[in-house]
């Protein structure tokens, strides 16, 4: 019966399922999600105006501990090793990086901060710890823009920072503005933190040829770059809600340029090593796409006194014996090297102290605290040091 | 089985019925898809502008959870930095917004002024990892991203340069790029939005050192924790509000607004509702000898029942179906004009496009095939419970309601005063004055018959007198067959009075505005910068301009005026500092004050609040109210109200010497100049125009100049409401003729009896024309006071609950009379068709036919 009004009914009922399903499948809660597409980078090589590292200079201080805007790339590097009371061990390693996003134009630009919103340097942190008990390394990546007070570098007072995170002059009585004692501070998001005292114990070492040192063939392929080798460090780690205070010692490299690989460079294999005999070991090999060693690799011995042995890339040989394949990125990176510089009479055993110190952040590179033992002209000798792998991402 | 057949058989006759009088079965319909477009229309229109402000909201809150805000609209950004470093705050974005044209695009955008590092947990669309070239965007230069549908309509393309306009100054600012939609809901979110660095929407806004506010994500476990943590170190005068709430508290704006458009709506389809009624009862009556003989043949009641509502359905349905059709289409209109009165009076919106939701749909369905079933229930059960031998009779249906006149009319009255009672329910709000105002319409109505009837025996001698013997036939007429012509004209009635009530309402409020402007305005010239909202004083004046426009020959004095959105115990509010000592008496005219208010409220902490501001938050003289300011809480006690029309959020009025004790905002959003005696104030605006060419782009106007202006966004602000009564007046015009041109076709075979016996074709014309036209004056005439009854209601109650407005009550004569007039014209249109029919027809051929 009623075969109008079901008709009716029907009718009613299809156009409203109709409606209803144009609804569910048009208005649906998607988020909001967009991404940016800009203007093709205009003008030259990303390179032009910049100011360049292009031979030996001589150093002021403290500005030269300081930035130098103009160059396009500077970092402040710290890594160390840590021990508690008991020999419980830690590494950590925590870099500024400060990043000129524009060549300079004029005396605004000299600025490695700006006074307002506004500014040319972008600042990089990078902070990781490595718990050697545990075999847990814990790493944070933090940007800001060198303006409104949020990052920046400067010499007085000495003070390089990216927000919370910061590198500071202490000042004690007795040290000059070429080497003096700083405090670095940082947490990570999830309370992982260092509160750490540093004190230069050698002198500043000038790497390469007087602080410059070439990387590349090309002209102003080449940086400029100072070391401390050997800091006493002391202070408190905190992880897992744990605060442990350590001592230690820590190595810091301070490096700016505009272009430091060539064409065909893929990475370095950077090693610090401070050994226990009080000789500290800076070596770094460039390598070619083809797995070749670049011949702009180079090194120093520094004594205990702080008299630098400079070593060329036929001074060192080493041989990778193991590696790891990281299961985050699918990156292999050796884990296990013998080196020999028959020119020191030294030869060490270096393995990495647990497998996983990849630093997966917006660049993906390895740092890792390293097992060092060996001999030196026949003595037995032990140390710590550092592994810095870059390069090593698998091809796109 | 047999059972089937005969309801096919019924069915059929029924369609046949329909078709054979297909004006009817058309006008009706077009009554039903009226009524539910201008719904439809209105639901998507108000359901579209929801639906793009929560978008752009979720676009530009993106997922933060709080907000930190200053005391007067501007925060310090150091506050940015010490959170971030000294707190360690990290789901932290600082943010500076404010909204600007960009040429060639006629439509407000919001500049979101946000810094990229700081964006990935908020804004994924602002984020550097979205694709944001920071050597481009941080870096100084003023560039900025919008929409890539954005840059396409104005034909952009990453790298060239807009001309954008903020508060009367231009900016060039060159497209770093574009914002590429991921979806169709994120593109439509995106699309009123122009992404700077912080730094370029500092120097956009002159908001150097400043942000507008620092964007929070706090996790739900610990919420409190952060909270504590992130106060002690907030200085005096900033406040953590949620975001939620933020923007909770910005759509409420607008909500009574958008209420009562539905409501105007909902009356259209009561004015829909008379006419279903108006056909069905009208289709039934002249069935009655068919039903009679169905029901004699052994037809049950509730077929005869059950094939009436089947034909409403029918009506109902090809009626909604059509109207939401029409109704997208209209909304497509309607929401452009809803936008802009939501952009004149409330905030910035920018919908661009229609969404059609399922539930506005839905409803206007339900609606129109429901009020379609209840006005065609009782003339259905009308016609299946009449006794089989009285149904063949058609003149017992008229002396039955002969007799029930006045039981009708009492009844009437008493569904009228039971309106009037909802109205003393306290706290009734808006909605208890709609059902009050549809009681009193059904009630009204209710009486109309018996109206009719005395009607009836003033017109008789008086048509008489005018037309003789045809103009008593035309008058007696309507009272003989009272059941369908007192419905007809009941419908007429409810749809002219509609018309009446919302034209005397817009005028009273209309002629408020005017002569409270006029006694408002009392400076000679006026300088504003160009706002967003056209009646908030959003911008700035640059300083440097008051000072040069302040020294210019011929003025004599000038007092400046300070708005700005502030936190109080009641939420976001706006706060008017002005500039004039004692002399702001003749401004401001109050409602209500202490004693020497205005010597007062130069050095005590005491202000004004506007009447709708009183209303709204239910306050009034003495309470106190908690102002944020840079100093911290502050308690102001109220001291004055007043009354002001330019804002139904309301405002807070201080004096400026106070408002700078506890601000240290300086800025002036607006100045008013008086010039010297004696001089031409037109000649002067004229000079100060000169001077600031070159400089910020303000607007410079006469005291008669602001006026017309303000009376022009006034008026802007009503267009909506104007287009709802036009379209009742249709819904209406279409009743009139519906009903009556049926009711005279339905009288084809009375009146080939007339041209039987001897009636001239001229005469019949004369009859049928005089017919409508006593009926489209009755209608008229009754459509005056429940047009009246009903703008007192809206006026007095509606225009109250929601806004708190005090409205002089302003009857325009012409409304009334283009009411009259409107029943008339129809009336007689609706006559014209069938007499002209029924007097060229063969008397005979009528005869025998029908």
């Amino acid at each position: 019966m009623k075969k109008g009004i079901r008709y009716i009914f029907n009718l009613f009922l299809i156009v409203l399922l109709g409606i209803g399903l144009w609804y569910v499948f048009s208005d649906n809660k998607e988020k909001i999600e967009a991404s940016v597409s800009v203007a093709e980078a205009m003008g030259g090589g990303d390179q032009e105006g910049y100011l360049r590292a292009t031979g030996p200079r001589e150093f002021i201080f403290p500005d030269d501990h300081g930035p130098h805007p103009g160059f396009k790339t500077e970092w402040w590097y710290y890594t160390g090793n840590l021990f508690t009371e008991n020999g419980r061990q830690f590494g950590y390693q925590f870099t500024i990086f400060r990043n000129q996003l524009n060549p300079p134009e004029g005396d605004a630009d000299s600025l490695a901060y700006g006074k307002d919103w506004n500014t040319n340097q972008l600042y990089l942190g990078h902070f990781a710890i490595a718990d050697v008990q545990a075999e847990e390394h814990v790493f944070e990546e933090r940007y800001s823009r060198g303006a409104a007070g949020l990052a920046g570098a400067q010499t007085e007072p000495y003070r390089i920072w990216v927000e919370d995170w910061e590198i500071k002059r202490i000042d004690s009585i007795g040290i000059s503005d070429k080497n003096f004692a700083l405090q670095i501070k940082a947490a990570m998001e999830d309370g992982a933190s260092v509160d750490l005292n540093l004190i230069p114990q050698k002198p500043l070492i000038l790497q390469g040829e007087q602080g410059y040192d070439r990387k590349g063939e090309g002209e102003g392929n080449a940086s400029y770059y100072l070391s401390f080798t050997r800091m006493q460090t002391n202070g408190s780690i905190s992880i897992n809600g744990n605060q442990l205070e350590v001592t230690g010692s820590s190595w810091m490299d301070h490096e700016w340029s505009t272009s430091a690989l060539d064409e065909g460079q893929e990475g370095w294999d950077w090693f610090s090593i401070q050994l226990s005999n009080g000789y500290d070991l800076m070596y770094y090999q460039l390598r070619n796409e083809d797995g070749s060693v670049s011949q702009f690799t180079t090194g120093a011995l520094i004594d205990p006194q702080g008299e630098k042995i400079l070593l060329g890339p036929g001074d060192v040989n080493i041989e990778v014996l193991d590696s790891w394949l990281s299961p985050h990125t699918g990156s292999e990176y050796p884990s296990e090297w013998r080196m020999n510089i028959p020119k020191a009479g030294l030869i060490l055993d270096l393995a990495t102290l647990f497998d996983d110190q990849e630093m997966a952040v917006s660049v993906q590179y390895y740092e890792g605290t390293l097992s060092v033992s060996g001999r030196m002209n026949g003595e037995q000798l032990s140390g710590n040091g550092f592994i810095e792998m870059t390069g090593y991402e698998e091809d796109e | 089985m047999k059972n089937k057949t005969s309801n096919n058989l019924l069915w059929l006759s029924s369609i046949r019925f329909l078709l054979r009088h297909p004006w009817h079965f058309v006008l009706s319909i077009l009554g039903v898809a009226l009524g539910v477009s201008v719904v439809v229309s209105i639901d998507l229109s108000n359901n579209s502008a929801k639906k793009a402000f929560a978008l752009s909201t979720e676009a530009v809150t993106g997922k933060a959870t709080h907000q930190i805000m200053g005391a007067a609209e501007n925060l310090d950004e150091n506050v940015y930095r010490k959170l971030r470093i000294e707190g360690k705050i990290r789901k932290s974005a600082p943010v500076v917004k404010g909204y600007g044209r960009i040429s060639g695009m006629n439509k407000t955008f919001q500049i979101l002024g946000v810094d990229p590092l700081a964006e990935t947990p908020f804004r994924d669309f602002a984020s550097q990892q979205s694709g944001i070239e920071l050597d481009d965007f941080i870096t100084g230069e003023k560039t900025g991203l919008v929409a890539q549908h954005v840059a396409d309509q104005l034909q952009l393309s990453a790298g060239d340069t807009m001309t954008v306009s903020v508060g009367g100054r231009t900016q060039l600012i060159r497209l770093s790029g574009v914002i590429k939609a991921g979806n169709d809901r994120s593109r439509r979110a995106l699309e009123n939005v122009l992404l700077v660095d912080v730094s370029t929407a500092q120097q956009m806004f002159n908001m150097q050192g400043q942000l507008s506010r620092i964007d929070l994500i706090l996790p739900d476990k610990g919420e409190q924790a952060m909270l504590s943590r992130i106060n002690r170190l907030l200085p005096q005068g900033t406040s953590i509000t949620r975001s939620d709430s933020r923007s909770e508290t910005v759509a409420q704006m607008s909500r009574a607004f958008e209420f009562n458009l539905q409501a105007l709506s909902m009356l259209a389809l009561l004015v829909g509702m008379f006419l279903i009624y108006n056909t069905m009862t009208f289709s039934v009556v002249q069935r009655r000898q068919l039903i009679g003989r169905l029901r004699a043949l052994g037809t049950t009641k509730n077929e005869i029942l059950t094939i009436i509502l089947k034909e409403a359905l029918l009506i109902g349905f090809l009626g909604t179906v059509l109207g939401i059709i029409a109704g997208i289409f209209m909304a497509q209109g309607l929401v452009k004009l809803v936008t802009q009165s939501i952009n004149d009076l409330y905030f910035v919106l920018s919908v661009q496009e229609l969404s059609i939701g399922l539930f506005p749909v839905a409803k206007a369905a339900l609606l129109g095939i429901g009020a379609t079933i209840i006005a065609a229930f009782w003339p259905a059960r009308e016609a299946s419970q009449a006794d089989v031998s009285t149904v063949l009779r058609r003149s017992s249906n008229e002396s039955k309601i002969s007799r029930r006149l006045l039981p009708l009319a009492g009844f009437g009255l008493i569904i009228g005063l039971l309106g009037g009672a909802v109205l003393l329910i306290p706290n009734g709000g808006i909605a208890a004055g709609y059902v009050s105002l549809l009681f009193m319409i059904v009630g009204f109505s209710l009486m109309i018959p018996l109206i009719i009837v005395w009607m009836a025996m003033v017109f008789r001698p008086l048509m008489g007198k005018l037309n003789g013997i045809i103009g008593k036939m035309s008058v007696r007429g309507v009272v003989t067959e009272l059941s369908r012509t007192s419905v007809a004209i009941a419908a007429l009635v409810v749809a002219v009075a509609a018309t009446v009530g919302v034209g005397v309402m817009v005028d009273s409020f209309r002629g408020t505005v005017v002569s409270w402007l006029e006694a408002q305005l009392q400076a000679d010239v006026y300088v504003q910068p160009p706002s967003a909202v056209s009646r908030k004083a959003d911008a700035k004046l640059e300083p440097k301009l008051v000072e040069l426009l302040k020294e210019t020959e011929d003025v004599s004095r000038w007092h400046t005026v300070r708005s700005v959105d502030v936190q109080t115990n009641y939420g976001t509010d706006q706060l008017v500092a002005i500039e004039q000592g004692v002399e702001a008496q003749e401004t401001y005219q109050l409602k209500a004050s202490s004693e020497n208010f205005w010597q007062q409220y130069m050095v005590k902490d005491i202000v004004m609040i506007s009447e709708a501001y009183a209303y709204r938050n239910n306050v009034s003289l003495g309470d106190s109210l908690l102002i944020t300011t840079d100093r911290g809480r502050q308690s102001f006690t109220i001291e004055a109200i007043n009354f002001d029309y330019a804002s139904d959020i309301g405002t807070i009025t201080m004096n400026r010497d106070i408002y700078n004790q506890y601000f240290d905002d300086r800025a002036i959003s607006g100045l008013a100049l008086y010039a010297v005696d004696g001089i031409n104030v037109d000649q002067l605006v004229e000079r100060l125009r000169n001077k600031t060419q070159g400089k910020q782009e303000v607007f410079i106007r006469s005291n008669k100049g602001l006026r017309e202006a303000s009376i022009a966004i006034f008026d802007r602000t009503f267009t909506v409401t104007i287009v709802l009564r036009m379209l009742a007046i249709i819904v209406a015009f279409i009743g009139i003729l519906s009903a009556l041109m049926a009711l005279q076709l339905e009288r084809s075979r009375e009146l080939a009896v007339l041209r039987a016996n001897g009636m001239t074709p001229g005469q019949l014309w004369n009859y049928v024309i005089s017919q409508t036209g006593i009926m489209g004056v009755m209608a008229g005439i009754l459509s005056v006071p429940l047009g009246i009854l009903m703008a007192y209601i809206l006026v007095y109650v509606i225009n109250l609950r929601s806004f708190g407005w005090t409205l002089q009550f302003m009857i325009d004569p012409q409304v009334l009379l283009q009411a009259v007039g409107l029943a008339i014209v129809a009336a007689l249109l609706a006559g014209l068709y069938p007499s002209r029919k029924m007097a060229q027809a063969n008397p005979a051929d009528a005869l025998r036919n029908d």
